[in-house]
Parts: structure tokens; sequence; C-alpha cells
């Protein structure tokens, strides 16, 4: 008298998976506009204070009208032991042949320099327009900063930007 | 004939690759926007010039020492949060003053705002003046034969401020253009051993102030936050309208800030 199970057991019906590709590349296309691509792995280890109501680099980074320095306290403990390093820089992709290598501030120069002379001569903007973005560890010294800001100056480099994380939303 | 029926193609590997795709994306990529404070960095003077002598009054000055100590205008200041208030009294103690009552406070030293900078209260017929004035020097320094063409760069660029602060007035809708004493600013000085963070969080804290002084007066002024010019500006850098906005904003509260070079 079964009212319900007429025709015996049917097989589980498979789910249609034909719109999961669909779903996939909404996906995959909303990650590729939320997020930049990462410039650069440092060398050195960079803890970021935190600031409120700083400026989003993002279209600076767009135009790639920006340099980013890192400084801070170098991964490799062994090769900072061996040249008396505290601190180091870790400048980004032109001019690091040597990853192991750590820099000071009197490649500043010549890197700012390499990364203008780099540039295709359409995108050229004048040196003392490209940002040269520090992202320096909260406990590194403010004087290794000053240095870079100094060594920048001569090249007249002459925007320079303090990065900080900033949670807030604006 | 009857038409051959063209094989499907199996898509069922479609998924496997957009995943992947998705994966190196979500691995070559961050979600955190990179922000920080942008300072420029004041040119390299060759020949020293004596430099005309600042009053006290004028100078916000925050000293940060090698053991991350506060002190801010010559008093010691235990929490860096402080920083924000004393830049926000720095502006505001002497804003709402009128014209007559800053030459009495001036010249008064026992008021209490007599150590902090001074407010000069343009009208639209002094900046016409005072604009006419500097298009004639311009264009007589620029008839002067031998002229130095930095001299003449210098008289115009005399002129853009006073075209500039009469489009502020204007959009302002006031009768005065307050604007504060020309050599106040803010002077970080810090020592070589201070710590990044001391001095971030400096800067953060001027920022601060400097969003609530114009925040306050955008929303005095077409009852909107500072926040949504920026957003704006953030979206459609050239828009005329909102430019003018945050120009007329920062000619309300400029934000000069002076960093020196810790000694060796």
């Amino acid at each position: 008298m079964s009212k319900f199970n007429k025709g015996g057991k049917k097989p589980a019906p498979s789910v249609n998976t034909s719109s999961l590709p669909d779903i996939v590349f909404m996906l995959l296309f909303f990650f590729m506009v939320a997020t930049t691509t990462k410039e650069a792995d440092p060398t050195v280890e960079v803890i970021q204070p935190t600031g409120i109501r700083a400026e989003d680099m993002t279209p600076f980074k767009q135009r790639s009208e920006i340099d980013f320095i890192y400084l801070g306290v170098p991964r490799n403990k062994k090769r900072a032991a061996e040249a008396d390093i505290e601190y180091a820089l870790f400048l980004d992709n032109v001019m690091q042949p040597n990853p192991n290598e750590l820099y000071t501030v009197n490649t500043v120069r010549q890197w700012k320099k390499d990364k203008f002379d780099a540039k295709p001569e359409r995108m050229k903007q004048p040196m003392s327009e490209v940002i040269t973005c520090i992202k320096a560890d909260e406990k590194a010294p403010t004087g290794i900063i000053f240095d870079i800001r100094k060594e920048l100056q001569e090249i007249e480099a002459l925007k320079l930007a303090y990065s900080v994380t900033d949670n807030s939303n604006n | 004939m009857a038409k051959r029926e063209i094989p499907e193609i199996n898509a069922g590997s479609m998924a496997d690759i957009a995943f992947l795709l998705l994966i190196f994306f979500l691995v070559t990529t961050t979600m955190d926007r990179d922000k920080a404070y942008i300072r420029p960095i004041p040119k390299k003077v060759e020949i020293e010039t004596p430099q005309t002598p600042i009053q006290n009054r004028d100078i916000l000055e925050i000293l940060a020492n090698n053991s991350n100590n506060l002190m801010v205008r010559g008093k010691e200041v235990r929490n860096p949060d402080d920083i924000s208030d004393l830049v926000l009294e720095f502006y505001r103690k002497n804003e709402k003053l009128s014209s007559s009552e800053t030459d009495v406070a001036s010249a008064d030293p026992g008021y209490a705002g007599f150590e902090f900078p001074f407010y000069t209260r343009y009208t639209i017929d002094e900046i016409d003046a005072s604009l006419y004035k500097a298009e004639k020097e311009a264009e007589d320094m620029e008839k002067t034969p031998g002229a130095d063409p930095v001299l003449v760069k210098y008289y115009f660029s005399k002129v853009d401020e006073w075209e500039k602060k009469r489009k502020a007035l204007k959009l302002y809708g006031k009768t005065e253009l307050p604007e504060i004493s020309i050599q106040a600013h803010m002077r970080i000085v810090v020592q070589s051993k201070t710590a990044y963070e001391l001095f971030a969080k400096i800067q953060s804290e001027i920022e601060e102030a400097m969003f609530e002084l114009r925040d306050d007066a955008s929303q005095r002024i077409w009852g909107f936050g500072y926040s949504r010019i920026v957003t704006r500006l953030g979206s459609e850098p050239t828009d005329a309208e909102f430019l003018a906005k945050k120009a007329l904003l920062e000619a309300l509260y400029p934000a000069r800030i002076i960093e020196v070079t810790p000694k060796k």
C-alpha cells in the first residue's frame, strides 16, 4: 500500500555542474579586481606601525610612480652578524642581483637612478615626482630614515612617503 | 546527405582550470592596501640665506628623544594620543577673533592665546587690491631688461597666491577669509635613535588633527564631511568643483610640517 514508493528505488539524481566554471570565474574576477600584486618578498623583517588617515598608495602603484624601500632587521641573521649590520634595506625589484646581499643607505642613490633609467621614455615622470615609500619596522631608528631622506634630497627625488598599516576604512 | 553532427566539447575540466587560476591569484596578491603619509622633501639649498626670525607663537614643536619620550611646546606629553588635541588647540585658539580683537590681543602679553598663532582676515576688496598690485609688480619685473628669471617667477607665484585666495573666498561665501599666520608651522624634531613607531605616530596624530579641522569646516560650509571630498577625488581626480573645495579647506587649514634632520 505504499503510496509514495512507486516504481522501486531510484538512484539519486546527479547535480548539474555545468555552471560551476561560471561561479569560479566570477570568484576569480572578484579577486583580480579587489587585490593588488605583491611587489616583492623582502629580505628584511618589517612589522609596520599603525596609523590613521593615511593616504592610499594604490593609484600611484597602478601608474608605477612609486618605489618601495623596506627597512628592518635582516632575516638572514648569520650574514647580518658577519657584516655587523643591525638594520638593513631591501630595495624593490631592480638591483637585487643577490638576494642575500644586505643593502645600506649608500646604495639608495644608484638604485633610484637605475629604476628611473629602466623606465620606458613615454612613461617617464620627472625624478622629483616619483614617490619613494619607506616601509620601516616599528623599532627601526629614525636616524636611518633621515639618512635616506638626505640621499633622496641629493638626487632631487623630492617626494617621500612614510608607510603605516591603516585599518580604518577611508 | 545528412549533416554530420558537430561533436560537443567536454567542458567538464573548465572548472578545474578556473580553480587553478583562482588559486594562483589568491597566492600572488595581497588584500591590504599600501597606506602612507606623503611628505615633500625641501630642495637642497646651496647658499644659506639669513632667515627671518620666527616668533615662538608660530611654532608647534614636537620633540621625540632617543628613549622615545615626547615633548610638545616645551611640555612633556606622556600619552602620544594627546598630540592631536594640542595641534587642534594650536589652530583654533585665535581662530574666532575678529580683526580688531586680533590687534588688541596680539599686543597684550597677558592674553591667554598670546602664545598661539594669530589669524589675518582678508576682505574681497583687500584681496583684489593686493592682486592688482602683485600683477603690476610682476609685469614691471618682466619688462625690466636683464631681470633674473627666478625673481620673475617668484613675482608671478605671488600673483597666483592672491588669485587662489580670491577663489577661496568666493567659494567660502563669507565676507572675510581667515588665514593663519603665514609662518605658523609644525616642527617634528627627532633624535637618531627615536623609534619609527613614534615618528609615524606623530605623523598620524597631525593627520588626524588636520582631518578634524577640515572636516569641521566642510560640515559647516557644505553640510557634508571632508571624507566625501577625499573619496570623490579618489575616484574622479579632476573634478573641478571638489578640487576647489579641497583647495579652500587647505587654505583655511594649511598643514605646514618641517621635519628636522637629527644631529649625529
